[in-house]
Parts: structure tokens; C-alpha cells; sequence
């Protein structure tokens, strides 16, 4: 459906400018009165909503994700909050074309999560990859920026854990652990590890299956 | 109450409603993409926004972004370059055939790993005979004789190149092109993507 839509924007997009023109000009057949209720209110709805759209875009698209995850999954049926699945394969061809990993790159196995720190806060297990490349990504919902990286480039290939907090969360970060402080209450999850060859799939699989959330108050 | 809603239905208010409601949709996308293009740097035909995914940046940024690049890296993590135009500005097709040949050296520098993979507009991988849908550090390509690589861009196979041939669907495409843990290089701007020249 998405796709049929980004395929054919510009005629359905003329379409319902056609259609629009033709109920203005319905209006204006039967006098110039009949049209000057429906242009201030069209009027007044473009200026005021205009902004509204491009100020939640951010969280508009980020929520796509949400749903996604948390409706769909990579294929395997949906992803409960606060758990990290990791897909098995790479992007393919033969992927579906709903499904997240569809635009994706084969060189990674792709993680996906949903946070919700509403109860409490969570604990990230990163295993030590030995070096390999993996990143996990996490984007705020209200402005999709990326307000936190774990994984190579920042905090190292080794073995940790991550206290993972909302905004309002007071106590004590356990012994050992790194602290990333989440702007707002939830956040989505992108994690990559990355796969050498067909061969380093199930190596690169193991790994990615052991970053993994668990709640604080169970630990 | 009943008069309401028949002034409601006839005095042109929801129609106005449902016009203006449209036409602000339209609106924003169209000054999402403006702003968009404005903050794309494009190199050879290919495009690449190293704003994006920063925390700080400001409301039309930021909308610029989710639309063009929906949760994207940062480009430190990852730098993406699309192109859907070869060197000169043309619509990339499957119609024609494409030569994109890396100088010694130039694939993207990077601590992690590079690749190139074919799409469609949209940006899904299309079936081919040969289920290739992209080169990458790993893959065995051959080198010219001045150490540079030539990577073949075409429907069917180039004969005696065949290691090379990355293969494109019958009609429009996109090529993306990652880099992993991009280095200084790129990060500063100095990295030029090779272009894709079209072969006649």
C-alpha cells in the first residue's frame, strides 16, 4: 500500500486536486456567496495545520515504527515493548515489501525494539563482539533525533551493561553500569551487527540475539 | 441543533475543511522536501544529508529529515549517498548501461565496511538471475590494470567482466551507496563519490 502510494503521489495527487477544483467550481456555479464560507475555512484549517504537520512529522514517523514493531514485527509476528529481536537474515529481493528490513542492507543483521521506561528503567546486556561492527541506535520519538549510540564508534566491542532511564527516574546506577538517559519515557531501537559473509551469519545471529533489555527492579 | 448541522452541511464548511486539511498536507511535504534539498549535498549526481539524526536540530530540520531519511544514522555512524541520476544529471535507467569507475583508493575510506546495492525507485532490492544486489569490501572485484575498479551497471551480463556486473532492473533504479564508521575523509566533505557514467 505505502508503496503503491510513494509510486503514484504525483497523479493521486492531481486527482484530488481535480476533484477539489470541480467542488469549488460547483460552488461558484451557484453564486460567488456559496464559495466564501468554504475558502476562509479552508483558509484558516491550511494556515493553522500546515505547522502542525511539519512539527510532528518527527514523531508522526517514529510512531510508523512503533507500530511496525510493535504490531508487526520483521516478519515474525509482533515485538513486545522492551524486548530486542533480532532478525535471523539480512535484506534480500525476496523480503517482503512491508516488511521493515525491506530497504535495509544485506551487510547487517538488523535489530528492532520498542522502550517504554514508564515502569522503570531497563537494562541493555551487550556481549563482547570481538571487535565485529554492531551499533544500536536510539531515537527519541518527539524529534527523531538519535539521542544515544551503543556499539562500536562509542562505547567499544567489549562485553557491558547500560542503565537505560526516562526523564523522571531518581536513584542509583548499580556498580558497572552505564548510564543513557532517555529524553522522553519511550524510544525506538535500531540496532546492526554486522555479517562478513553467508557463511558469518549464524556467528553474527548468536551475537546479535545476546543484546538483550531486562528490567532494572528484576535484576 | 438540527439547523446546525444543515448550515454545517450546505454552507460549505466541511468541504473547506477537508480542502484546507489536504492542501496543509501538501503543503508541509512540499517544505519538507524544499528544506530538504536544501540541506542534501550532492557530489557526481549522488546526495547525501549529514545533518540528519543530530540531536539539536531545529523543527524544519528535523521534519526535513524524518521525511527524506526516516531514522537514519548520524553520518558518523554511517554515511548513505543515493543517486538516481548518473554523472551528467540523467535518469538512471535500465534502458542503458553504466560504467562507475573507482580510482585507486576511493571506495568510500572507512573503519567498518562499505557497500553498493541497486534498487528500485523506492529503494527495494529487485530479483536477478544472478541474486546479486550489491558489491561490498568483502566482494572479489577485479582491478584494472592502474589499480582502479570498474563496476558494470546493466541488465545483461558484460562479457569477460562478469565478476564486476552488479545488475539493474528493466526500468528506473536507485543506487545507494554506505560507508560504516566513515572516516575523517568523509566526514570533512573532502571524499568525492565516483560517478556512474553511461555507456553509449
Amino acid at each position: 500500500m505505502n508503496r503503491l502510494i510513494l509510486k503514484y503521489a504525483y497523479p493521486l495527487t492531481a486527482v484530488i486536486l481535480v476533484v477539489f477544483a470541480w467542488v469549488v467550481y460547483q460552488r461558484i456555479a451557484q453564486g460567488w456567496g456559496q464559495v466564501v464560507v468554504l475558502g476562509v475555512a479552508a483558509l484558516v484549517v491550511w494556515l493553522l495545520v500546515t505547522p502542525a504537520f511539519i512539527y510532528f512529522w518527527p514523531r508522526i514517523t517514529v510512531n510508523g515504527y512503533k507500530r511496525a514493531i510493535l504490531k508487526r514485527g520483521f516478519g515474525d509476528g509482533p515485538i513486545p515493548v522492551n524486548t530486542l529481536y533480532a532478525a535471523p537474515t539480512t535484506s534480500s529481493p525476496s523480503v517482503g515489501t512491508g516488511s521493515l528490513l525491506a530497504t535495509g542492507t544485506n551487510d547487517v543483521l538488523y535489530i528492532g525494539g520498542w522502550l517504554d521506561l514508564r515502569e522503570g528503567p531497563q537494562v541493555l546486556h551487550v556481549p563482547d563482539t570481538a571487535g565485529r561492527y554492531y551499533s544500536l541506535q536510539f531515537t527519541s520519538p518527539s524529534d527523531s533525533a538519535n539521542f544515544a549510540y551503543v556499539g562500536k564508534r562509542t562505547t567499544g566491542t567489549g562485553a557491558g551493561e547500560f542503565l537505560l532511564i526516562g526523564p523522571r527516574w531518581k536513584g542509583q546506577v548499580p556498580n558497572g553500569m552505564r548510564l543513557i538517559s532517555s529524553p522522553s519515557n519511550s524510544a525506538l531501537v535500531i540496532g546492526r551487527v554486522f555479517v562478513e559473509s553467508e557463511a558469518d551469519l549464524p556467528a553474527a545471529y548468536a551475537l546479535a540475539r545476546r543484546i538483550q533489555l531486562s528490567p532494572l527492579n528484576r535484576q | 441543533m438540527g439547523g446546525f448541522f444543515t448550515w454545517l452541511a450546505h454552507s460549505g464548511v466541511v468541504q473547506g475543511v477537508i480542502i484546507g486539511a489536504t492542501l496543509a498536507f501538501l503543503t508541509a511535504i512540499f517544505i519538507m522536501n524544499s528544506v530538504a534539498k536544501r540541506l542534501t549535498t550532492t557530489v557526481n549526481g549522488w546526495k547525501a544529508i549529514p545533518l540528519c539524526g543530530r540531536p539539536g536540530n531545529g523543527v524544519l530540520v528535523r521534519a526535513a529529515c524524518a521525511k527524506a531519511l526516516p531514522a537514519v544514522n548520524v553520518f558518523e555512524e554511517a554515511a548513505y549517498w543515493t543517486t538516481t541520476v548518473d554523472g551528467s544529471g540523467q535518469t538512471l535507467t535500465g534502458r542503458n548501461a553504466y560504467l562507475m569507475r573507482v580510482p585507486p583508493g576511493q571506495f568510500p575510506p572507512n573503519d567498518a565496511f562499505w557497500s553498493l546495492t541497486v534498487t528500485d525507485p523506492v529503494g527495494y532490492m529487485v530479483p536477478n538471475p544472478i541474486g546479486r544486489s550489491s558489491f561490498d569490501d568483502r566482494s572479489d572485484l577485479v582491478k584494472n590494470a592502474d589499480g582502479s575498479v570498474d563496476i558494470h551497471l546493466q541488465t545483461s551480463a558484460p562479457i569477460g567482466r562478469e565478476q564486476n556486473w552488479l545488475p539493474i532492473p528493466a526500468g528506473k533504479f536507485k543506487l545507494m551507496l554506505r560507508a560504516y564508521l566513515p572516516s575523517e575523509e568523509i566526514l570533512e566533505g573532502r571524499y568525492r563519490v565516483p560517478e556512474v557514467t553511461r555507456l553509449q
